[in-house]
Order: C-alpha cells, then structure tokens, then sequence
C-alpha cells in the first residue's frame, strides 16, 4: 500500500508539480521517460514518489523519447496504467511511436510542456510541438495554468481509459509560463481523486493469459483505410465522453471544462481565439476594454484542440463581426493551422465573420495584455469598415519591419 | 484599394519586452541564425596565437563570466614544475601555457571550479584557491611551506 | 495586484524567496504567482524572479510588469542590472548593500530623486550572521513584510515557519532570525 502524502487543501505548485501529483493520485504502473526541459520534473517526481513508497509503481529509464514512448506502448498493452512528459525535440523524436500508441488503441496520458521546435535552439514555450501531434490520433487537451494541469491530467485517464474511447490522451501546458510559475492550486484529496478515476480496466491486455493477442499487425491496402476510419470515429465519438467526464469533474469540484470555453462573448463583436495561458491573458484585456474603451470584446478557448470541436467552435463565433485567431507556431509557408480550422468552421455559417491571423510568442517571446488589447482594437476597426483593413496574416510583437500576407480580395 | 495596414504599427508590441529594445529585426538577424567566429579572413588563424586572433563578439572568447566565480585560483611560477595536469583537466581552458610553460589563469573565463588546485601535484600546491577579493600579492605571500613527508 | 520583481543571480534564492513567499501569502487566502526568468541557469548568472499577488484569481501570464516592489538580493546587480526598467511613479525599491543609503544613491543616477521609495539593508551580511552562510533572500522577505505592510510580522513568520517545515529545526531558527533582524533593519 502507497505512503500517505501531505496534502493541504491550498497548495502553491507551479504546472509540473501539478501534473507530478495527479500521476501520483491516479497511481500510474509505469512511466518510461527520457527527460526533456521544460518537462523534466513531472517524471523526476514521479520517479521519487516512487523511489519513496508514494507509488506502487515503476519508473523505466530509456535511451530516447522514442524508447520512451515505445516502452509506454508495451507496458499499455500489457495491461497497465501508463504516462510519461515531454517538450519539444523530445516530442518529434516520439511522433513516429504517438501514431503507433493511437492506431494500437492504448489510453496512454502524455503531459507535453509545449516548448519551441529548432532550430534555432530555444527552451522556452510555444506550440510547435503541439501542432506537430495534431494529426496523430490522440486527443489533445490543453492547460492555461496549473491548475487546469493537475484537473486535466486527471480527466485524461478517465477519458482515454473508457472502453469507448480507449485512445491515448496528451495534456498539454505553455513551457514556463505554466510548467515554472508557481500558482494557487487546489487539489482533491488522494482518495477523492483516485475514485474519480477509478481503478485500471484492463481490455484485451497481454498480459491475460487466457487470450493471448497480437498489437501493430500489417495491413495494405485491403484492412489499412477501414482500421484508420474506425479510429477517427472513435476520435470524433469521444465528443459526448470528454463533456461527460469534464461534467462529473465539475459535481466534484464546482470547476468546469468545456471543449470550447467562450469568456465575455455573449453579444461579443470582436473575439480572439487562442490556446495555452495566452487565452487567459486575453481575457484580461477583454475585460479592460468593455469597461474602459467600450468595445464588446471576448476570448474563445480551445481546450480540447482534437478532437476539433467544430460545432462549438461555430456556436461560440458565429455572431461576432470580426476574429482574430492567434497562432504560436511558426506557420510555415502557409496561414497558421489554427487560424485555418476555426477559419473552416466559420466558413459553413451564414454570418461569417472576418477572420483574421496573427502569429505571436514564439519561443516563448512575451504576450502583453497591451497586446492583446491592440489586436482587439484592430478587429473593432476592421468590423467598423466591414472588411479587413490589414494584411489577414501579421506577425505580433515581432522586431523589426511590419511583417504580413494576403488581403481579402474585393470587388 | 485597400487601407492596408491602417494599424498595424511596425515594433508591434516590442515595447512591452524586456531586454529588447536596441536589438536588430527580423529583417537583419542572419540567414540560418549562423554566428561567425572571427571577424575578417580566418584562415591564419591556426598559426596565429589567442591573443592576436581577431575573435567576433559572437565568440565565447569574447564573453566573461569572471562575476560568476566565489574564489579564484592563484598560480605560484616558483612551484610550478611544468607538468601540464592543470591544462589537461581544466574543463574551460582558462590555464594558459605556451610551449609547455605554464603562464598563468584566464580570469575572463575561470569560473573558478578549484579542479585545476585540485590535480596540481606539486608540494605546496602551484595553484590555490583564493577568495575572489584577495589580492595576488596577498594570496603569494601567504603561500604555505613545503609539507614534510611525515605531515602527510 | 500587487507586483513585485527580484533581481538576483542563481543560487542567492530568489526563486525560492519569490515561491516562499507566494507560499505564505496564499495561506492568507490570496492568489499568487511566483515565476522566473532563468539565463543560463548557473549558480552566478543573473536571474529576475517575479510575484503577482490579487485579491483574485490572477488571469495576466504576460512577464512584462510595471512592479510595485523591486527587491535587489545581489549588491553588485543593483549597479550592473537596469533594476527601474519599467518602473512606476510609486515604485519601491528594497535593495541589500553594505553601504548607506546615501552611498548607494550616489552611485546609481537611477535612483536619484527617488529617496523616499528606496529602502536598504544588508541582507548578505544577516544571512552570513544568522544562517551561517550568503542566503540573502530571507532577510529580504523581512524586508518586504515591514515596507509593504502586507502582514504583521508574527504572522509572516508562524506561516513561513510552515514552508519550512521540512528543514531541521535549526535552519527554521535561522531563517526567523534573518527575517525578524532584516524587518528590525530595512530603512
């Protein structure tokens, strides 16, 4: 039996600490990690809450991100609670094993501290890793402080382990500006915790003797296209389950997620969609601009990146006049991602509001409310004109000459 | 026609860095973020000794991290034998020695790990640490006897 | 909101200062937030830590900060590092130097006109007396407590004595006494 860990009801812990302690609270069977900053203290915790009795459980060490990752899929199919974190070159060297961890169908929970792709070499925060996962079959949620790390990490085993869903799951928070900053968290007791998750149900595991299965078997073009569909339906079905888990997490702690969370945009005119701890600091610019400038400002959040919630996306924005979706990857030689799914969401309804891109704080570069407020400002010019009136592609708080691409083509 | 760029200022959001201002742009910043190494032709350089090398600000040569060290290593030229053990095992080749003559430390770039004290084999020491603040003077003139073998 | 920025460099404890004392003003019900701006993380390498404190829930992630309090752990940063970047007309600077107030001013043209906002003690020189050895970070948490009247002092050190309660006793003693000195000597 696990040693009782000192728990008090108000803790200060910064985004790693807090996804350490929900692997500790769920219990997890393995975690198989090759360390990568900014995530490294989430295994090295786990490593110690083991190595201290607060698990009954085992760290594997590896000798790459793809061993990791490789190890997870043999402790998960063999029948385990399995996790592991990581950032970065750590998450492109795992991409090849994230597609085989999806198609095997295995409820692995991978916390990503999202942190600059090189080069040039960066540590610090941007999404790059993020969207280099987006089309390999997980479900993504994501983080803007920590405590939405530890709730999510949480949910993330609930999620991925329900025979229904049985896909792996990332939790993704910003590197530093979540993973390094020490916030109020409040945590649910031990006991609380690991009942919302329940105990492991193992299903088609190798380890059960009575029936013994092969994973990762061969298909050409005869069962490949029909396995891969299944699995996308499996991605898009998951939908009512998430609501449903976020909705039992919320009777247990008054805090509620929603795939889409939507901040000030009941009869918004102007909104900025965004991921990661940049929602939050939005919000607050929001916020001064409806007291202090009179503009109908709000923030639409993605919190579940995949499946992408297009309905929600649709019903949070269809009423606005102008968006400004912000992307922190860089775009490479096309318009952000982000921008191009809200952007076909937003397509198929009858008001379509403008939409518009802006490149932001890559590697980790800074997002300041000023910011944020000047981008609002821009949208309202851009409502009042009833077009466009910049480049619909702008890098923001970027040095140098203005940088953008693209104008709406008109009459 | 459009009025493009109607608000889209140029440096936007720089003024809400940190230490960024007075750096150069996007449209500056090299191909392949490359740094050079020495400014000018190289290729003499491997005849040419640190000192004479035209070093660019980019190279580590160029930077110090002296502020970083809590005590120094003082070399004593009366002790010293030559051996060359400190040279081998600093891990920042700070020891300058030319010719297999020990010359002395490069305080720009000792970030004073006492490794080089450490494998001296001289008796007293070649090489002590000292508190960053002791004078060189100070630190020579308090340099310890020769340790009889029964001291030992 | 209250913000505050630590200039220090790794290995003085201003991160640890900066989450101590997020630690303790969380047990008041407050919200916090204690990050970092790492360099090249060595012990030596100059660092600038960061607090926000509300009365709610803190929503900012930017780093960028017009800060209330600017707290100077490292004597030499006062005078290398641009410690009134982006300051505000309120400002109050706390900053650890063995020299008067005065003779700090004097060397730092920053500061000059601002000598009702800046407040000194020599934080170095009460670790090295109480803790045994250079922790300036203590003594500054003392410092803040009596300039920022944000709690009274017994009650900073009953919490903070809860934030240490993993060290021997002898260090928690230590580190009461480097705060209530540092309180006793901030002018």
């Amino acid at each position: 039996m696990a040693e009782k860990y000192d728990l008090q009801d108000r803790e200060v812990w910064d985004g790693n600490f807090a996804a350490s302690q929900a692997l500790r609270q769920a219990q997890v069977d393995v975690v198989a990690a090759y360390p990568i900053t900014p995530s490294t203290p989430i295994v090295e915790n786990y490593g110690s809450y083991v190595a201290n009795g607060y698990i009954d459980g085992e760290f594997v060490m590896v000798e790459s991100e793809h061993a990791a990752m490789s190890g997870c899929i043999g402790a998960s199919a063999a029948g385990g609670r399995v996790s592991t974190a990581t950032s970065s070159q750590g998450f492109a060297l795992m991409a090849e094993v994230l597609y085989q961890a999806s198609g095997m169908r295995l409820p692995i929970v991978l916390n990503v501290v999202n942190r600059a792709l090189a080069s040039p070499l960066n540590v610090r925060g941007d999404h790059a890793d993020m969207y280099l996962g987006r089309d390999s079959g997980w479900i993504q949620v994501g983080a803007f402080n920590a405590q939405e790390a530890y709730d999510l990490a949480l949910c993330a085993f609930k999620i991925g382990e329900n025979h229904d869903v049985r896909l792996p799951v990332m939790v993704h928070q910003d590197g530093f500006i979540t993973s390094h900053t020490a916030q109020n968290v409040y945590p649910l007791t031990d006991e609380i915790a690991y009942n919302f998750i329940g105990d492991f149900k193992a299903v088609d595991d190798m380890l059960d003797f009575s029936r013994p299965v092969t994973y990762g078997a061969q298909t050409e073009e005869d069962w490949h296209f029909e396995h891969k569909a299944k699995q996308h339906k499996a991605l898009m079905d998951s939908r009512p389950i998430i609501d449903e888990v976020f909705s039992e997490f919320e009777k247990l702690t008054g805090r509620k997620y929603n795939r889409v969370e939507s901040y000030n945009m009941e009869d918004a005119d102007v909104a900025i969609v965004a991921l990661g701890t940049t929602v939050e600091t939005a919000r607050v610019a929001a916020e001064q601009l409806r007291k202090d400038e009179g503009i109908k400002a709000g923030v639409v959040a993605i919190r579940c990146f995949r499946p992408f919630p297009f309905d929600e996306v649709r019903n949070a924005l269809e009423n606005t006049k102008c968006v400004a979706v912000t992307d922190r990857s860089s775009p490479g030689g096309a318009m952000g991602a982000f921008y191009n799914e809200v952007s076909a969401a937003l397509y198929t309804t009858a008001n379509r509001p403008l939409v518009t891109n802006f490149i932001y704080g890559l590697g980790g570069r800074d997002f300041s409310i000023e910011e944020a407020k000047r981008i609002f400002t821009e949208q309202q010019a851009h409502a009042d004109a009833g077009h466009i009136t910049t480049d619909i592609q702008q890098f923001s708080g970027l040095r140098g000459p203005h940088l953008g691409f693209f104008q709406t083509k008109r009459g | 026609m459009q009025d493009l760029n109607l608000l889209a200022q140029d440096n936007r959001g720089q003024s809400q860095l940190e230490n960024g201002s007075g750096l150069v742009g996007w449209d500056v910043v090299t191909r392949g973020s490359i740094l050079t190494s020495f400014e000018g032709d190289a290729t003499e350089i491997v005849n040419q000794k640190s000192e004479e090398r035209m070093y660019s600000n980019y190279n580590s040569y160029t930077a110090s991290v002296a502020s970083w060290r809590v005590e120094k290593p003082v070399f004593n030229i009366d002790v010293c034998i030559d051996c060359q053990n400190c040279w081998v095992w600093c891990p920042d080749t700070s020891i300058l020695s030319r010719d297999k003559q020990m010359l002395g430390i490069d305080y720009d770039h000792c970030k004073g790990c006492a490794v080089c004290a450490e494998v001296c084999p001289t008796n007293p020491k070649s090489l002590i640490m000292f508190s960053e603040q002791t004078a060189l003077d100070e630190a020579l003139a308090s340099w310890p006897e020769k340790k009889k073998k029964e001291e030992k | 909101m209250v913000e505050i920025r630590w200039h220090s460099r790794a290995g003085q404890g201003a991160v640890s200062g900066a989450k101590g004392l997020g630690d303790v003003v969380a047990t008041t019900g407050k919200e916090v937030q204690a990050f970092a701006l790492y360099g090249s993380a060595k012990r030596g390498a100059a660092l600038r830590a960061y607090n926000r404190i509300s009365d709610e829930q803190i929503f900012n992630h930017a780093k960028f900060m017009h800060p209330d309090f600017v707290l100077v752990i490292d004597p030499a940063l006062a005078f290398s590092d641009s410690i009134t970047e982006n300051e505000k007309d309120e400002t109050k600077y706390i900053i650890t130097t063995h020299l008067s107030k005065e003779e700090l001013i004097a060397g730092i043209p920053e500061l000059q006109g601002k000598e009702d906002r800046v407040f000194t003690l020599d934080c170095v020189q009460i670790s090295l007396d109480t803790i045994g050895r250079s922790m300036p970070n203590s003594p500054m948490l003392g410092a803040f407590v009596k300039m920022s009247g944000m709690f009274e002092l017994d009650y900073f050190l009953e919490n903070m004595k809860r934030v240490l309660s993993k060290f021997p006793q002898k260090i928690i003693d230590a580190n009461m006494d480097a705060i209530t000195r540092a309180y006793n000597e901030v002018k």
